[in-house]
C-alpha cells in the first residue's frame, strides 16, 4: 500500500485531478452507454413487435386458406425488412408450424417466451405475436428471433469513444493539474528553498513575498512572522554579544596591566609561579574575549578588513614560529612542499588570526609526538594552503557543521575548551577574501585547506 | 424451450373425399370474409347458392348453423336446372354439371360471385376457380370476372390467389 503521506503534493495534485476525472467519466460514460443500450433495445423491441404485428396481420388469410406456401413467402419477405432476423415461425392454434424462415439450420426448439411478449436471451431477442382475425378468434401465433448483431457492434465502439475520450481525459487531467500546482507546491517548494538558505546563511530577515491569501499564503505569513521573532531573539542575542564581550574587555585589560606589573615587582617563588599561571589564563581569557569581539562584529557588519600586499610564505613561516613557541607538548609542524615566494592581497593579521587558529587546532586536536605539515600550493589560480594533522579525524557528518558559530563536536574523547567560534571567524575571514575554507578528514587525521585568490583575481583595494 | 411440432403433410390435402369437400366449403365460407358485395343488397340474408348437387353442401350446411356472414344468416339454395339460378352472392358450380359454364354465367346476375371446381374454369369466366395443386387446395381467381360482378376483393386474398387472365 502506497502511504499517500509520502506522495509529493505536486502528484498528489495530479492524482486527484486524474482519479476524479477519470472516476467521473467512467460513471458518465457507463450510464451513457447504459441507456444508449436500453433505448436500441427497446427502439428493436418496437421494431420487430411491429414487424411481428404486420406479419401476423398478413397470415390470417394465410392461416385461413392453410396456403403456408404463401405464407413462407411473406416470411422470407424479411430478409429485405429486417436482415438480422435470423428465424420467424408461424404456427397455429394448437402450436404447430405452420410456415416457418430460417437463415440458420432449422430448429425445433425455441426459447420458452411464457407469457411475455418478447425477451432477450443471450445475443437474441425473441417476439411473438398472436394472428387474430376480423373475428377476434385467435388463429395462430408469429415468432420471430432476431440476432442483436449490430449491439456488439455499438457496444465496441461506444467503449472505443469512451476509451478514447479517457485517454484524452487523462491528457487534461495532467495538464489541468500541472498547471494548477505551480499555484500550490511551486509556492511551497518556493518556501522550502528560502527556508534552506535562511538555515544555511543565518539570514533570518529574508522576507518571502506571496499574495496569495490561501493556506499556503497564510503559511507563507506566519512562516514571515515567525522568522521576524527568530531575527529579533538573533539580533539580542548578537548584541548581547557585542556587549558582553566589550564590557568584559575593559576589567581584563586592567587585570592584564595589573598582572605586568606584579610579574615585574615579585620575583619570589611560589609568587612568581602563580602570576605566570594568572598570565596564560588571563592570555585564555582574553583569547576568548577577542573571539566573540569578532563575532560580534561579523554580526554587525563591522569586521574590516586591512588590505595590503604580502607574502604568503613569510606569513606561514610566522605563523607557525609563534605557534612552536607557545606549544608545551611535543608536536613538531613541519613546513612541507614548495615556496612559492607569492605576493597576495589581503589582511595579514587576518589570515595569519586563520593560519594560527587552524594551526593550534591541528596542535590540540593531534596525539602528542605526532608531526603536524603545512604546506602551500597554487592550482587553478588560487593560493592553497594545507594544515595536516594526524589526530582522529572528523565525522563526515560534522564536515559542514564546523564550520558554523558556537559548533562544537560531539563525541570527541578529548575535552578542549572554548566557545567553538574559532572556525567560524576563520570561514568569515576566508570568505570575504573571496577564499574557500574547507576539511578533507579520514581516520589518520585531517587535512583544513583555505584557497585565496593570487594577486591577479585578488580583491580590489 | 418449447419444442414446436413439424407436421410437414397437415396442410397437405387429405386424399378421401369429405375432406376435400369440407375444406372447399370452409374456403367459401372464409372468401366472406375477403369480399365486399357493393353492388348487392346488404340488409337480407347471405344466399349461397349450388347448381345442381355437390358434396361440399352437407359441410357448408353446417357452417351455415353455426357462422354468419358480418352479422347475417347464410342461406343454402340450390338451383337443379340453369333456368331455376337466382340472385346468390356466392353460386358454387360443382364440377361434371350438364350445363356448360357460359350457359350457367349468363343466368348469373351482377353481384353474384362464381366458385367453381373444374380445371380451365377461371379463363372461361368463373371469377374463382378450385385447384388442385401439389396435393394442396388452391384457388385461381379471374380479376375480368371479379370485376365484372361488381364485388371488392381484398388484396390478403387475391395474394393467395393464382390470377387467371
Amino acid at each position: 500500500m502506497i502511504n499517500l503521506r509520502n506522495i509529493s503534493i505536486q502528484n498528489k495534485l495530479v492524482l486527484i485531478q486524474v482519479l476524479t476525472s477519470v472516476f467521473v467519466l467512467a460513471i458518465f460514460f457507463t450510464g451513457f452507454i447504459m441507456i444508449d443500450i436500453k433505448d436500441y433495445k427497446e427502439r428493436k423491441v418496437k421494431s420487430i413487435q411491429s414487424i411481428a404485428k404486420v406479419l401476423a396481420a398478413n397470415n390470417v388469410s394465410t392461416i385461413q386458406f392453410q396456403d403456408n406456401e404463401a405464407a413462407k413467402d411473406i416470411l422470407s419477405e424479411l430478409q429485405n425488412v429486417a436482415p438480422d432476423i435470423v428465424r420467424a415461425v408461424i404456427t397455429d392454434t394448437d402450436g404447430n408450424t405452420f410456415a416457418q424462415f430460417s437463415k440458420t439450420k432449422a430448429d425445433s426448439s425455441w426459447f420458452d417466451l411464457g407469457n411475455k411478449t418478447f425477451a432477450f436471451e443471450g445475443r437474441h431477442l425473441y417476439v411473438t405475436n398472436p394472428i387474430v382475425n376480423a373475428e377476434n378468434e385467435l388463429a395462430g401465433h408469429v415468432y420471430i428471433d432476431c440476432e442483436l448483431s449490430e449491439l456488439e457492434d455499438m457496444k465496441s465502439k461506444k467503449f472505443g469513444i469512451a476509451g478514447i475520450s479517457l485517454v484524452v481525459a487523462l491528457g487534461c487531467g495532467f495538464l489541468i493539474a500541472f498547471i494548477i500546482q505551480t499555484y500550490v507546491s511551486k509556492r511551497l517548494l518556493f518556501l522550502v528553498e528560502k527556508m534552506k538558505e535562511a538555515s544555511e546563511t543565518n539570514n533570518y530577515r529574508l522576507v518571502i513575498k506571496d499574495d496569495g491569501k490561501d493556506e499556503i499564503g497564510i503559511l507563507i505569513k506566519v512562516y514571515n512572522d515567525l522568522m521576524y521573532q527568530v531575527n529579533e531573539s538573533q539580533q539580542r542575542k548578537d548584541e548581547f554579544i557585542g556587549i558582553a564581550s566589550h564590557e568584559l574587555k575593559t576589567p581584563l585589560t586592567s587585570i592584564k596591566g595589573y598582572i605586568e606589573l606584579l610579574n615585574e615587582m615579585e620575583t619570589r617563588q611560589p609568587q612568581q609561579i602563580f602570576i605566570q599561571k594568572t598570565k596564560e589564563s588571563t592570555a585564555k581569557l582574553e583569547h576568548l574575549i577577542a573571539d566573540l569581539l569578532d563575532v560580534s562584529r561579523i554580526n554587525s557588519g563591522q569586521l574590516q578588513l586591512n588590505i595590503e600586499e604580502f607574502k604568503m610564505d613569510e606569513l606561514i613561516d610566522e605563523s607557525i614560529d609563534s605557534i612552536s613557541a607557545g606549544i608545551r607538548t611535543d608536536h613538531t609542524i613541519i613546513r612541507n612542499g614548495t615556496f612559492n615566494d607569492l605576493t597576495v592581497k589581503g589582511d595579514r593579521q587576518r589570515i595569519e588570526q586563520v593560519l594560527i587558529n587552524l594551526l593550534s587546532n591541528a596542535v590540540k586536536y593531534s596525539p602528542p609526538r605526532s608531526d603536524i605539515f603545512v604546506s602551500s600550493t597554487i592550482k587553478d589560480e588560487q593560493l592553497i594552503v594545507e594544515i595536516k594533522d594526524f589526530g582522529n579525524g572528523i565525522p563526515e557528518e560534522d564536515k559542514e557543521k564546523i564550520f558554523e558559530r558556537f559548533y562544537r563536536a560531539r563525541n570527541t574523547s578529548v575535552h578542549i575548551s572554548g566557545f567553538g567560534l574559532g572556525l567560524y571567524i576563520c570561514s568569515d575571514i576566508i570568505k570575504r577574501h573571496n577564499g574557500k575554507i574547507w576539511v578533507e578528514s579520514g581516520a589518520k587525521g585531517s587535512s583544513f585547506f583555505f584557497s585565496l585568490p593570487t594577486i591577479k583575481k585578488s580583491i580590489p583595494i | 424451450m418449447i419444442l414446436l411440432s413439424f407436421f410437414a403433410h397437415k396442410y397437405a390435402l387429405s386424399q378421401d373425399e369429405g375432406g376435400e369437400a369440407s375444406l372447399k366449403a370452409a374456403f367459401i365460407y372464409n372468401f366472406t370474409k375477403y369480399i365486399e358485395w357493393e353492388g348487392a343488397d346488404n340488409s337480407g340474408d347471405f344466399i349461397i347458392g349450388i347448381v345442381g348437387s355437390s358434396s361440399i353442401s352437407g359441410p357448408l350446411e353446417k357452417i351455415a348453423q353455426t357462422n354468419n356472414v358480418k352479422g347475417r344468416r347464410i342461406l343454402i339454395r340450390y338451383y337443379n336446372s340453369t333456368d331455376a339460378i337466382g340472385f346468390s352472392h356466392i353460386l358454387f358450380i360443382p364440377r361434371n354439371q350438364s350445363s356448360s359454364l357460359p350457359v350457367i354465367l349468363e343466368k348469373t346476375a351482377k353481384g353474384t360471385l362464381t366458385v367453381s371446381e373444374e380445371p380451365g374454369y377461371a379463363k372461361m369466366g368463373s371469377a374463382f376457380n378450385f385447384i388442385i395443386k401439389n396435393d394442396k387446395l388452391k384457388f385461381e381467381a379471374n380479376l375480368n370476372a371479379i370485376y365484372a360482378a361488381n364485388v371488392k376483393v381484398s388484396s390478403q386474398l387475391l395474394k393467395l390467389a393464382i390470377l387467371i387472365d
